[in-house]
């Protein structure tokens, strides 16, 4: 069985303005131990500034963000408690890749031969004595994800750790994030690469102009469609949404309803008359969902 | 201890670039020019009286005035770079208690500081007393006036390099910082003298020729407490800066 970290990251009602502009907006999630929990929202939905408010890089105007209880300032041991990797360039570019960690170990006490060994498994050692300047954005990203594995902790927090990564990166990725995930870890990561985070993430939390959309179990919140495929779909239609559905056309005869359940579904046809054809549960994409998710709060707003 | 893991990391981020190499090679050019000057220049009237006496030589070889520039401008670039390249969020990340982040940095800074003003002030005296070889006068500066010489390039450069750090922590963007430590160092303190004479006695070039032996304007105490002034003042206001503002 696994053992579970002890760190689950907490955002509780946080608040970022800057300048009157509000950037994140009494936002509140949690991600789990032992899952890996993606973070999405369109360029501009307050992601990465949630990252710096959770690792005490940014202030929060309101609210707080704890790892394990604690704000990142808070922790014994920060480095040993989380890894990040925020910013995909953070790099001095006349330093080698291996000076770069080299100083994170000075700094944190961590035995120079670890700096090697990460720099192996991300398989940049043999870029490791070049400038920075001269990586490509993939090594550079693999070398952000070094530094955040040189002192392998079980809290890992990545800001779009995939952009720029060949399919071998992402496939290393992937299987490195799944695998700290199934070691009871705890796994966050922010990308706009929709298909990577399906095939990765446990959980989800989705944010469009610094407010939550939705958060959960990936498997559950694309499950949580019907189909429904009819004759009458204008009459349908109407009278899901007056049931309070959320109600898509697929195709001429199909409708896809959101918010109401099967059964419920069922008892509206009956109840109009209307002949069902087909009524089952509807699996999105992720991508399907991203758009109906950040579409539906631009809509409200 | 925790602190000095994190100076001794901020100290090979400094010498883990090529910049350092870039101001050793100008220490490199300035001597070579003052070699060629000692040895073959003279005064208007075609003697060597500027090398004639042992005031003379030491005023030559006194590098503290030159050491507060370079070193600021060490200072500067070294700190503005580590903003500008975002490397600064590691520093963070390893240390979120921003001011023992801030005091690792500027101790680094400090420490190479020092070591820039003393390795000028050694390759200028050593230019001075090759220069001398090709000249009919000996070398007379006496072994406590190269050591004062010494030392005070060297807290020259240390105070210049925090200094210069300072202003690289306050406007984090490497020109715009550059700039503001020429406008500080070489800029406005003509200008101070030319508005108000009595400053001339504080100003960064007076203060390491006192300190250097070269310049009774002030006491040494007087001057060492001044020219370190220069220095705590825009840090501190940087480190005030730094705990305020958020890593963007």
């Amino acid at each position: 069985m696994q053992q579970q970290s002890e760190y689950p990251l907490v955002i509780d009602r946080v608040t970022k303005s800057y300048r009157g502009t509000t950037v994140v907006d009494d936002l509140s999630f949690a991600a789990r131990p032992g899952r890996v929990t993606g973070f999405l929202g369109p360029n501009g939905a307050g992601k990465s500034t949630t990252m710096k408010v959770l690792l005490g890089l940014a202030s929060a105007t309101q609210g707080r963000a704890t790892i394990g209880g604690k704000s990142y300032a808070e922790l014994s041991d920060p480095t040993g408690i989380v890894g990040a990797s925020v910013e995909a360039d953070a790099f001095h570019p006349g330093r080698s890749g291996r000076n770069h960690l080299r100083i994170l170990a000075d700094a944190t006490g961590t035995p120079v031969e670890r700096v090697d060994e990460v720099l192996e498994f991300v398989e940049l050692s043999h870029a490791a004595n070049r400038h920075a300047g001269a990586y490509s954005l993939g090594m550079k990203q693999r070398l952000g994800l070094a530094a955040a594995l040189l002192r392998n902790p079980p809290v890992l927090v990545l800001d779009e750790p995939g952009n720029g990564l060949d399919p071998q990166g992402i496939r290393m990725l992937r299987n490195l994030l799944r695998a700290r995930a199934a070691e009871g870890n705890t796994v966050f990561v922010s990308s706009h690469l929709l298909g990577e985070v399906e095939q990765l993430a446990d959980d989800v939390v989705v944010i469009n102009e610094g407010r939550l959309v939705t958060q959960g179990s990936l498997a559950a919140l694309r499950q949580s469609a019907s189909l429904v495929r009819t004759a009458s779909p204008d009459v349908l239609h109407k009278a899901l949404v007056a049931a309070g559905g959320g109600v898509d056309a697929l195709d001429p005869d199909t409708l896809v309803v959101r918010g109401l359940s099967l059964d419920r579904i069922g008892e509206e046809a009956f109840h109009t008359g209307v002949v069902l054809h087909e009524l089952s549960r509807h699996t999105d994409s992720l991508e399907d969902r991203f758009f109906a998710w950040t579409e539906s709060t631009e809509r409200s707003n | 201890m925790n602190w000095l893991r994190i100076v001794r990391a901020e100290m090979h981020k400094l010498t883990s670039t090529k910049m350092p190499l870039a101001f050793l090679t100008v220490f490199v050019v300035i001597g070579a020019v003052t070699a060629v000057a000692v040895a073959y220049g003279t005064d208007m009237d075609g003697s060597k009286t500027f090398i004639s006496t042992a005031l003379d030589q030491q005023s030559l070889m006194a590098f503290a005035t030159n050491s507060v520039v370079i070193a600021a401008l060490f200072g500067t670039i070294a700190v503005a770079r580590e903003y500008g390249h975002g490397t600064v969020v590691l520093t963070f990340l390893t240390t979120p208690r921003r001011s023992q982040a801030v005091l690792a940095q500027l101790a680094a800074i400090f420490a190479a500081g020092c070591a820039l003003g003393l390795i000028g002030a050694g390759v200028s005296a050593g230019s001075v007393a090759i220069g001398l070889t090709a000249t009919d006068y000996g070398f007379m500066v006496s072994a406590g006036d190269l050591v004062r010489v010494l030392a005070a390039s060297a807290l020259a450069g240390g105070a210049g390099a925090v200094l210069g750090g300072g202003i690289g922590t306050l406007v984090r963007n490497t020109g715009g910082a550059v700039t503001g430590t020429i406008l500080l160092l070489i800029i406005l303190p003509p200008l101070a003298v030319q508005m108000a004479s009595e400053t001339a006695s504080w100003v960064p070039n007076t203060l390491a020729n006192v300190m250097s032996g070269i310049d009774p304007s002030v006491g040494v105490g007087a001057a060492i407490a001044a020219i370190l002034a220069w220095a705590i003042v825009p840090a501190t206001v940087a480190l005030g800066a730094v705990l305020r503002r958020d890593v963007v």
